[in-house]
């Protein structure tokens, strides 16, 4: 039987606006089980985005609890959240989101020095040859191309070897030819790493691709 | 966090430019408080040294008795130099009988230990200066002397049963000043020869002085130590002469309050630029936080980059600071005189610590709240980015604040004022600037293009730019109060001693030689003073208390200002003298045939003397009894003849007065008293000449310092401005893109730039200038104890001023912002 690393029961999230009370998420209940991939897809304002930093620890919900590999991230506050998110959670951003500082070595060897692991370069250095980019250890994000950038994220997604990996909108930022490029990468370095994949979409090429798709419409699942 | 990734980040933050602000405002805060102080510290010690002539020592032990011995033997355990002086008046006899009431002063070997003794060949000439003393058994006169008493160098002349050879003619003493009216013509001696002389009696009328030289801490180690009272009194330049004493102290709180301001400008540029920063490194964080970094790592890698930030920057500011003060020693060291003495390490210290206050009060607060980001801010932009806590930021801006100007004015009471100016003038410039930017967007409608989008842009950050008008407000207004204080103080002190200021004083003038006297000063004199009658007379009875009595009762320590029992010159007045101020009281009305007196509003509080108090003098064995029916504030930096207490007309007329008037002598007419004093011998001519000038060099160096301060707290002033520039830019530049990649021409984007700095900067020009006139003019009256005074100059100016001023740095600082295309700053890689 697959274990579950991703559950939440009833969760939902409100917040206050001028107009009074915004409902985003309302009775959020999932199970995502180890080594599934799963696309979660739905219009603008669905709530795909607020889910996935739930489900991430990146954010609270208003009420309902949360549970990554195991542990209820909901109850912890911030700094326990980020311990577990260092040590089980991997991410892939619509922005890329690199260091501008750093160079694309650097990058990819943040999560492993956070963790203060010494063998965080080696370990970077593979993952850049493994994307591709062995030509492109000391580039600063400037000097890259959105593809290139996309492509240091996601070694960095996996420097931190974890157990699930969110992307949010990974392709929004490329052309479909380089999105259809990274979006193989993606899900083979998934599959080596055996890792457990939940992606925010508009793609449907993408969502095609996932084991499953959960589908929101305006903050509840609806398939 | 690691400490290596965090100076990574660190060097790669500073390479990138991210840091560069913070570490230049960093440096220049330190730099300027360090280049200040050590410059401030060596010059007050030079100032102090100087002005220490007037005294001829660093302090002494004043009594009227013989110094106990066991004072020195305590001033020589602490290496403490000593030499002694003895004071009395006296008759000088000479040859051909005829005499003279010198002022006697007998010294010993080593006297003076501050500032030089001049002596000629001839009398009423400059001479050379001197290290030796009179040999014993001889004398040397003052100038005067010769004509009066008709002598020559190599004559003889009597004191007391001892006779002396005139050896020199003394015509100048470092510690000749004081009170001018204790002055007879002055013979100098040694202090071995008066026992020969016989003058000192028991009950003589002796002044003994122990000057006394060392350092700072030495000589306070031994004020502590002595027990002084009731024999003597400890006296310092402050307590001796009021005049240098109050031009010092003035000088040294303007040097304070131009030090602080530029550091607390300084402060303003590093919360500036560590805002910037800590905005700047919201995405960072949030990456980071995603990534497993905890918000303690998160703290802790921010507080060690700041650390080390601090550390660097306060090292580079030492060093900047030294080497700005070696330069500017260099540049003033052909106008300075005197040699500057080492610094000690106190300016470093200050600098060092003013670093860790600005860091830990402006630059700490943005960065700690970087730890609250959310990690949500990298998926939603929109989140995750709350403000710093403004209390926390404020809070630890105005403790910091507050702590440097306590700690650098070492006054509550200009720290109290400084702060309420500073709130008060930030509520008023809020209301002030929000007016006026909605009065420029009304106006803005009716513009064209350019100015439509400046001014639009104006108002829709409003927020933004209250805050911007309000700090370059705040710089323009620090710059104001400075300039107009240092013109203020500037024109005090010179107008203290006009060009043609009376630099001579002639007194025992009889009734009958008035007019003669008159005519020869009209036709050899430059200017001629008023005529004041004087007559000596000493209080005896306050309300029918005896004088000693009622001083014990109101004044038990002894010592300190005037004694009321003391002879006393008394003059008397139909009119108050111009240069005195009625602060209690009314003046007489002519015809009223009343005795009364008039006293000088320090003399009678001292005293515990008031309005309707009935006083009694002894005028010549005589009792006269008057009334006191005013007070008056003198101003005893003027060098005109001041009197405690005057009489009203009629009270005094029955005793025979002698005169006593001013005039003003060039240097080379100073011939003139030899002819004035062979034809009237009896009379007593005081040269204040080389007073006054010593008053006027040490002024001028006041001066100098007074404007370099003013020079550094510009470069500070402009570096908030950049830094407040630099801080809006990155909202600039996105919005500016956009409207070039809508089609707007660079042109437009440049004229639109041009209005809204030179707007900004008019609004903050106006807001400066209701705050600077109104601090200026309690700075004047609280602190300076100036008069006050209205600028209808700075109306005009300040605004205009200010739109150039903001419009040079705002320009040159968005150079980049124009030229770079518009593609980098929307891809948000410039």
């Amino acid at each position: 039987m697959s274990r579950v690393v991703v559950k939440t029961e009833g969760i939902a999230k409100i917040v206050p606006t001028a107009e009074g009370q915004l409902t985003i998420l309302e009775g959020i209940d999932l199970e995502i089980n180890a080594g599934e991939s799963v696309a979660i897809v739905g219009a603008s304002g669905s709530g795909k985005t607020t889910l996935l930093g739930i489900l991430a620890g990146l954010d609270m919900p208003s009420s309902g609890s949360a549970w990554l590999g195991g542990v209820e991230i909901t109850a912890l506050d911030e700094e326990k959240r980020a311990k577990v998110r260092g040590e089980q959670v991997g991410f892939v951003f619509q922005t890329f989101q690199l260091l501008g500082s750093l160079t694309a070595l650097e990058n990819v060897m943040l999560p492993g020095e956070l963790r203060g692991e010494s063998g965080a370069e080696k370990d970077a250095r593979d993952l850049l040859e493994k994307v591709g980019l062995a030509e492109r250890f000391a580039h600063y994000p400037r000097q890259l191309s959105g593809g290139e950038q996309q492509r240091v994220a996601i070694a960095r997604a996996f420097a931190s070897r974890p157990n699930v990996l969110f992307a949010d909108e990974p392709t929004g930022n490329l052309d479909s030819s380089t999105g259809h490029k990274v979006i193989e990468l993606l899900f083979n370095l998934n599959k080596e790493y055996a890792t457990t994949l939940i992606l925010v979409t508009h793609d449907d090429r993408l969502a095609e691709r996932c084991d499953r798709t959960i589908v929101l419409d305006a903050g509840r699942i609806v398939s | 966090m690691t400490p290596a990734m965090v100076l990574r980040l660190a060097w790669r933050d500073w390479r990138g430019g991210e840091l560069g602000l913070l570490v230049i405002a960093l440096m220049v805060a330190v730099g300027t408080v360090t280049a200040v102080s050590l410059f401030v510290d060596r010059l007050q010690q030079a100032l102090l040294s100087e002005s220490s002539t007037f005294l001829a020592a660093d302090r002494y032990i004043g009594g009227s008795q013989e110094i106990p011995v066991e004072f020195r033997a305590a001033a020589s355990e602490r290496d403490i130099e000593m030499a002694d002086t003895m004071s009395f008046p006296s008759m000088v006899f000479a040859s051909d009988d005829r005499s003279q009431l010198v002022s006697v002063k007998a010294v010993s070997p080593g006297y003076p230990l501050r500032g030089v003794l001049r002596t000629a060949d001839e009398p009423f000439t400059r001479g050379e200066p001197t290290t030796q003393l009179p040999q014993q058994g001889e004398v040397w006169l003052d100038s005067r002397l010769f004509p009066a008493l008709g002598l020559s160098l190599g004559d003889r002349v009597e004191v007391g049963v001892a006779a002396f050879t005139v050896s020199r003619v003394l015509t100048q003493e470092p510690d000749r000043g004081g009170s001018m009216y204790d002055l007879g013509p002055r013979l100098l001696m040694r202090v071995e020869d008066v026992p020969a002389t016989e003058v000192v009696q028991p009950g003589s009328r002796i002044s003994y002085r122990l000057l006394l030289r060392g350092d700072d801490d030495a000589l306070s180690e031994l004020k502590d130590s002595l027990e002084l009272k009731p024999c003597c009194w400890w006296r310092g330049i402050r307590e001796s002469s009021p005049a240098i004493g109050s031009a010092l102290a003035r000088a040294e709180s303007f040097l304070l309050l131009g030090g602080l301001l530029g550091v607390l400008l300084a402060g303003v540029a590093v919360a500036l630029s560590a805002n910037r920063y800590a905005r700047r490194h919201y995405d960072h964080v949030g990456v980071l936080k995603t990534l497993g970094a905890t918000p303690n790592q998160i703290l802790f890698g921010y507080l060690l980059l700041l650390t080390v930030v601090g550390a660097v920057a306060a090292a580079f500011g030492l060093l900047i600071g030294a080497g700005l003060h070696l330069a500017l020693v260099a540049i003033l060291q052909s106008m300075i005189p005197v040699e500057l003495p080492a610094p000690t390490m106190r300016p470093l210290a200050l600098g060092a610590v003013t670093g860790m206050i600005c860091v830990l009060a402006f630059a700490l607060p943005p960065l700690l709240h970087l730890k609250n980001v959310s990690p949500m801010r990298v998926i939603r932009r929109d989140l995750g980015s709350a403000p710093p806590s403004q209390v926390l930021s404020y809070g630890a801006a105005i403790v910091g604040s507050l702590g440097l100007l306590i700690w650098y004015s070492g006054s509550l009471f200009l720290t109290f004022w400084t702060l309420v100016g500073t709130l008060s003038a930030l509520l008023l410039f809020g209301l002030l600037a929000n007016l006026l930017l909605r009065g420029g967007r009304v106006l803005g409608m009716q513009a064209g293009s350019g100015w439509r989008l400046a001014l639009a842009g104006l108002q829709r950050r409003r927020r933004e730019n209250t805050a911007q008008i309000l700090i370059f407000g705040l710089a323009i207004m620090l710059l104001l109060i400075l300039l107009l204080l240092r013109t203020a103080l500037l024109d005090e002190w010179r107008n203290q001693v006009p060009d043609n200021a009376p630099n001579h004083f002639a007194m025992n003038i009889t009734p009958d030689d008035v007019a003669e006297i008159g005519l020869m000063l009209d036709a050899n004199a430059r200017e001629q003073g008023g005529l004041y009658p004087m007559i000596r007379g000493r209080t005896v009875a306050v309300n029918g208390i005896d004088a000693k009595d009622w001083e014990e009762q109101h004044r038990p320590q002894r010592g300190e200002g005037p004694r009321l029992s003391s002879s006393r010159n008394l003059t008397w007045a139909s009119e108050m003298p111009g240069e005195n101020k009625l602060v209690a009281g009314d003046w007489w009305q002519p015809g009223d045939t009343r005795s009364m007196v008039s006293l000088e509003d320090d003399y009678a509080e001292d005293l515990g003397l008031s309005i309707g108090d009935v006083m009694t003098f002894d005028i010549a064995g005589q009792r006269v009894e008057a009334e006191v029916t005013n007070l008056r504030r003198l101003d005893w930096e003027s060098m005109r003849p001041n009197f405690f207490i005057i009489f009203s007309p009629g009270a005094l007329e029955s005793f025979p007065a002698t005169y006593m008037t001013s005039f003003y002598l060039e240097a080379d007419q100073k011939r003139f008293l030899n002819e004035l004093l062979g034809r009237f011998p009896t009379i007593t001519v005081i040269e204040v000449d080389a007073l006054i000038a010593q008053v006027k060099s040490i002024i001028d160096r006041v001066t100098q310092a007074v404007e370099l301060v003013l020079g550094l707290v510009l470069a500070s002033g402009c570096l908030v401005l950049i830094a407040s520039i630099q801080a809006s830019k990155d909202g600039r530049m996105s919005e500016h893109a956009l409207i070039r990649t809508l089609g707007g021409s660079r042109k437009l984007i440049t004229g639109s730039l041009a209005v809204e700095f030179a707007t900004l900067g008019l609004f903050a020009g106006a807001v400066a200038v209701v705050g600077a006139e109104i601090t200026v003019a309690i700075l004047e009256t609280q602190v300076f104890d100036l008069g006050v005074s209205f600028h209808p100059w700075l109306w005009l100016f300040g605004p205009l001023i200010g739109a150039l001023i903001i419009f040079v740095v705002g320009m040159a600082g968005t150079r980049s912002l124009i030229s770079s295309p518009p593609i980098m700053v929307l891809r948000g890689l410039n």
